[in-house]
């Protein structure tokens, strides 16, 4: 017979080709010395690549993830206590979603009332509960932020004594700012302001986002920088990239750099630390375009 | 089936705990995995960069999906069907609109130099990246599954959500078109008697 070729002597090693065919090609390398050093060329492939070493997470990735994973916990830990959940949102793809074992919608079953019978069905519950909550609490969240700016660090939401169940959480979202914000005794009774946002010419780095954030986030209010109302554009990327955050979290806004672009740098508390977005030019209702997030120690809220 | 060797709690007792609302257990369960995971979006990815945006959406949505994990395979295949799953999504965004990705150089650069592997066989090592980029996405995936994390094909198969079949034939493909580009690598002892790869047909 002819030689095969290289991706046919890979598919034999590989038991992809049996039957007569393969045992064609078994005979073929039983006499020809060219094809058989052919597939120890193939099997040393294998090797050679086995033998490359796992590389190490770099520290960036490391911090940038553990940052990334202990928001996570953080805002769970935050919408758990308030009853409402952060959203799954679009943070990954759709085919990210379909690996989750197949199950890519939450069935939200009759058994939303049994908050105790087991923690599946709970946490299905809850991305129910969210979903109709999460857009309106983002509203509430912006109509506070202003005023946040300067005052809401001082009381952390997990204090909070409302919505310890859903439609608790529900009908203080319903009555709007001020009332959901006295449940929370985060914010008192005013009428908030519109969401402020600092202009600094800060150039974050990635490297240093931390530590520059804790020190920007000590400066007394106006120190920082000039304070503007937010752009309708700027509205709309702090409620994509805040979504399902708790009512009345704002710490700071600021259209600043990072890494010499310009970005929009948000911070909220979430639970006992605050968390800190980056989000570049791309940032609108749609997509958060978020450069880097990280979770500060939250000097001010405990 | 689950890759912990003993380790205690298991990764299943660590996400069970996760779900029931440990703030530290899913922590614990990505330091356990995460130059692995690491691995698979680097290699899949080929930029440390978008490696490092796969991860992360990977893991927030492995955070937040715990509940939906089935226990139909070890945590770890799960984990990383959910990486592979990840960066080939940022491999297709990335091919439809290439302009769009130019990233950040600077974090670049520093992941880039950060990168420590002293056990780094040098030459071998960027080789292998280098001849890796050549492949398919799917393929190169497959590849380093089976050929560079050891997985079984039947693990493989679940983390890259298809058959054993096409697990074993992208492997094969894979193998055949690297070859030419690693086969000086692996000349050092064999140069003399190395064939030239063939181009099919006879010789």
């Amino acid at each position: 017979m002819s030689h095969p070729d290289s991706g046919v002597l890979a598919e034999f090693r590989a038991g992809i080709i049996d039957g007569r065919r393969g045992a064609r090609i078994s005979a073929h390398l039983a006499t020809c010395e060219h094809c058989a050093d052919l597939c120890d060329s193939l099997a040393e492939v294998s090797v050679l690549i086995g033998a490359v070493p796992v590389p190490v997470m770099p520290d960036q990735v490391v911090r940038r993830l553990d940052g990334v994973l202990a928001a996570e916990a953080a805002r769970r830990d935050i919408s758990e206590r308030a009853g409402v959940h952060s959203s799954p949102g679009r943070v990954a793809g759709s085919s990210i979603n379909g690996a989750a074992s197949g199950s890519g919608t939450n069935p939200a079953g009759s058994g939303s009332g049994t908050n105790g019978a087991g923690s599946g069905r709970r946490w299905n519950f809850r991305l129910v509960a969210m979903r109709v909550l999460a857009p309106a609490a983002a509203a509430v969240l912006l109509g506070a932020g202003g005023y946040g700016l300067s005052q809401i660090g001082a009381t952390s939401p997990t204090e909070s004594t409302a919505a310890s169940e859903p439609s608790a959480a529900a009908s203080s979202v319903g009555h709007g700012a001020a009332s959901s914000a006295s449940r929370a005794g985060a914010i008192p009774e005013i009428e908030a302001p519109a969401l402020q946002v600092v202009i600094s010419s800060t150039d974050y780095r990635r490297t240093t986002l931390r530590q520059q954030l804790e020190r920007q986030l000590r400066l007394p209010k106006g120190d920082a920088g000039p304070n503007e109302p937010a752009t309708l554009s700027v509205k709309a990327c702090v409620l994509r990239v805040t979504k399902g955050i708790s009512p009345g979290t704002l710490l700071l806004v600021e259209e600043a750099y990072f890494q010499g672009q310009p970005a929009t740098v948000i911070v909220a508390v979430s639970g006992h630390q605050q968390i800190a977005w980056v989000a570049g030019d791309g940032c609108s209702a749609a997509e958060k375009d978020l450069l880097a997030m990280t979770a500060l120690s939250g000097t001010s809220a405990n | 089936m689950a890759n912990t060797d003993g380790e205690w709690p298991s990764d299943a007792e660590l996400l069970l705990r996760h779900v029931a609302g440990d703030s530290d257990a899913f922590g614990e369960l990505f330091r356990r995995h995460r130059d692995r995971l690491w691995a698979v979006a680097l290699r899949t990815v080929c930029d440390p960069e978008e490696a490092a945006d796969a991860l992360q959406d990977a893991m927030v949505s492995a955070f937040r999906r715990a509940a939906d994990f089935r226990g139909d395979s070890a945590v770890t295949t799960w984990l990383h069907r959910i990486v592979v799953n990840a960066s080939l999504d940022r491999l297709r965004r990335r091919a439809v609109r290439p302009a769009m990705s130019a990233g950040d150089e600077h974090a670049l650069e520093a992941l880039v130099v950060h990168d420590p592997d002293p056990a780094r066989t040098a030459d071998t090592k960027l080789d292998v990246d280098a001849a890796l980029r050549i492949l398919p996405p799917t393929q190169r995936a497959a590849l380093v599954v089976v050929d560079m994390l050891g997985f079984s094909v039947a693990d493989a198969a679940v983390i890259l959500g298809t058959s054993p079949g096409t697990v074993k034939s992208r492997c094969a493909r894979a193998r055949a078109r690297l070859l030419p580009h690693v086969e000086h690598l692996r000349g050092n002892r064999s140069a003399s008697e190395s064939v030239s790869p063939a181009q099919g047909g006879d010789v």
